[in-house]
């Protein structure tokens, strides 16, 4: 596969260098620098082919068509669209969201329309773009993820799952998926079974060791793996001595994150052989970069949608300079990070 | 709704915390609508992160000048009215002529003609109630109103005579304005309300169309008394922003529907709503 997407994109720098007007770049520089070098930065995740490594987190961009004149939508990698859950859901009361520093936590509550509706009213129009689609799944239940998945697999134009494991489970206690390894394993394993689509289980850092979870998901038939959801948090108002959320606690997002999301990443990927997508607070092309060479295939843009609609697109341009200073292919990128010998790891 | 970077003109403090911004953005300007908001980002910072969500409070073709020969020309500045309250606003307090800001607008839905006007025609007056910065959402359809040669009266209450303002825009478009403030030091000494419940005693056989706009607390009780007298009222609800464009479902209140359509966004279905829309939850009410 590697010689094939070398060779490709040495054709299509050959094809781009005729008739291009030549670059002039000053230095000693000038001379490494072979005129119209076209950096590759399609990537694969579980059999999914992107067209660069930039999408957009669950949650974030609803289901696409709100930021179709703001963003061009098919300039993404994928977008994964708001988490669905087999019957529609109303969410949690208000107050839903507190911005903290560098940050903000969300205990929106899951409000979705559910499966069937997404099928009738979302994906249609999903399904005309580029950028692939990719359905965040989450129930509270094992029977009920795999039920979602069977309505969802009738959906024509769903390239993968992406399974939300940091739900509580209700049937047994309310013990959340993602922080029990068995529950994990038993819920991947399910999913797997029942899904038309691949699957990629997006992981919750509130646990103790990310690599325990990895390794669970990659065992039980996971795809890929995606990784940071959000870490549980709280704020409180000193006035009136109560919460800030009405739901007490909620995750928090955004770039106060992004040190321990990499962190999770780097951790991850070395325990799995699985692909990883990194997702933490990523709101420059710098950042998505941190995520990639910490061994990243693919990079989710959450939090920073909101203030920044065009932050995705900045990023994948960024990402192909980058490329195309350091001549090197995006495949070259991934988990290229170097640790000098005398380093702890 | 269009996502820019503008220039601001002017940043002018008023009484007690509050600033007048004034940003230049033509596109944006004549895009707005009476009743809609937009999203206001402090530029180049990564630890306050959101837009905060303002009030369109009027839209103007010159930066609070001469009003002669200006009529015809098409708007061109946004003025904003807002008080500082937190991290937001105090950024925003620090802006000065010429600075960028981001600017996510027009947005929501506003108070819209072709949703009032029956209403507004049928009643004897409009009444505007306004509630500390809420006045900000009720400048553009008074002045819709206006045009229309609707008669109008507006209720304005605050804490204290700092937080009354705004006002002068106002004095051209409405018949008569009743002023009321907690401490006294200005018009009726206590809530808004209060006033506002003895004009409908007083006028038991007046028909109204009331519009509101401020703090939950004063939205509740004003829905109320429009209630117990039988007018119709459109409310503008403010709540926290995450995006101000629909996706992130933060800002949602309670409305009459089941499943998922028993939650609303402020900032896309709203922030204008009919008051028996609303399911008014208690707790939240308390707390702000």
């Amino acid at each position: 596969m590697a010689e094939r997407t070398k060779k490709r994109a040495k054709s299509k720098g050959a094809a781009r260098a005729v008739g291009q007007t030549p670059v002039s770049v000053a230095g000693s520089a000038a001379n490494k620098q072979r005129t119209g070098f076209v950096p590759q930065i399609e990537t694969e995740i579980a059999g999914v082919r992107c067209q660069n490594p930039v999408w957009t987190a669950s949650g974030t961009f609803g289901y696409g068509k709100e930021f179709a004149h703001l963003v061009d939508l098919n300039q993404l990698g994928a977008i994964v669209v708001k988490g669905i859950s087999p019957e529609p859901m109303e969410g949690n009361p208000s107050p839903r969201i507190y911005e903290t520093e560098s940050g903000m936590l969300n205990a929106i509550g899951l409000q979705n329309v559910g499966a069937k509706r997404f099928l009738t009213e979302k994906l249609p129009f999903l399904r005309t773009l580029r950028a692939r689609c990719i359905v965040n799944v989450f129930a509270y239940s094992t029977e009920d993820y795999v039920r979602c998945i069977e309505i969802l697999n009738e959906g024509e134009g769903i390239a993968a799952y992406e399974l939300n494991i940091s739900c509580p489970n209700t049937r047994c206690g309310g013990m959340v998926y993602g922080s029990d390894a068995k529950l994990t394993e038993e819920v991947v394993a399910a999913a797997k079974k029942a899904a038309r689509f691949p699957l990629i289980v997006k992981l919750s850092p509130n646990v103790t060791d990310i690599t325990v979870f990895a390794r669970a998901a990659e065992a039980a038939g996971a795809d890929a793996l995606s990784l940071v959801n959000t870490f549980v948090g709280m704020a409180i108002d000193v006035e009136t001595q109560t919460p800030r959320l009405s739901n007490v606690t909620g995750g928090l997002s955004g770039p106060a994150i992004k040190p321990v999301a990499v962190r999770m990443v780097y951790q991850a990927a070395r325990a799995v052989k699985i692909p990883i997508v990194g997702i933490g607070g990523i709101a420059t092309a710098e950042d998505a970069l941190e995520f990639l060479i910490a061994g990243a295939r693919a990079v989710q843009v959450g939090t920073a949608n909101f203030y920044a609609p065009e932050t995705s697109l900045r990023i994948v341009e960024g990402i192909r300079e980058y490329c195309r200073r350091k001549q090197v292919h995006l495949s070259d990128l991934v988990g290229s990070l170097k640790i000098p010998q005398a380093s702890a790891s | 709704m269009y996502d820019e970077i503008v220039a601001v003109t002017e940043n002018r403090p008023l009484t007690g915390g509050h600033f007048l911004l004034s940003l230049d953005s033509p596109r944006q300007a004549q895009a707005t609508r009476p009743g809609q908001f937009a999203m206001v980002r402090v530029l180049g910072r990564s630890d306050v992160l959101l837009r905060r969500p303002m009030s369109i409070y009027d839209v103007k073709a010159r930066d609070s000048g001469s009003r002669r020969g200006h009529a015809s020309k098409p708007p061109r500045i946004m003025q904003f009215l807002y008080k500082v309250v937190g991290r937001g606003t105090r950024l925003m307090a620090e802006l000065k002529p010429g600075d960028r800001v981001g600017l996510l607008a027009p947005l929501g839905h506003g108070f819209y003609e072709e949703e009032y006007m029956p209403h507004a025609q049928a009643a004897d007056e409009v009444l505007h109630v306004a509630g500390g910065i809420g006045i900000a959402a009720l400048l553009l359809p008074a002045k819709q109103l206006a045009k229309a040669g609707i008669r109008q009266k507006l209720f304005f209450g605050g804490r204290t005579k700092a937080d009354l303002v705004g006002l002068d825009e106002f004095k051209p478009v409405v018949s008569q304005i009743k002023l009321a403030t907690e401490n006294g030091s200005r018009g009726h000494r206590g809530y808004v309300t209060q006033p506002l419940q003895d004009y409908l005693k007083h006028h038991p056989n007046k028909k109204f169309l009331v519009l509101a706009c401020g703090p939950w607390a004063m939205l509740y009780a004003t829905v109320e008394l429009a209630r117990k007298y039988g007018h119709p009222c459109l409310v503008s609800m403010e709540n926290r922003m995450g995006c101000g464009l629909g996706v992130c479902l933060g800002c949602c209140i309670r409305v009459d529907g089941q499943g998922h359509e028993a939650y609303q966004r402020v900032c896309t279905e709203g922030p204008v709503f009919w008051a028996e829309k609303i399911v008014w939850e208690e707790e939240t009410i308390a707390k702000t």
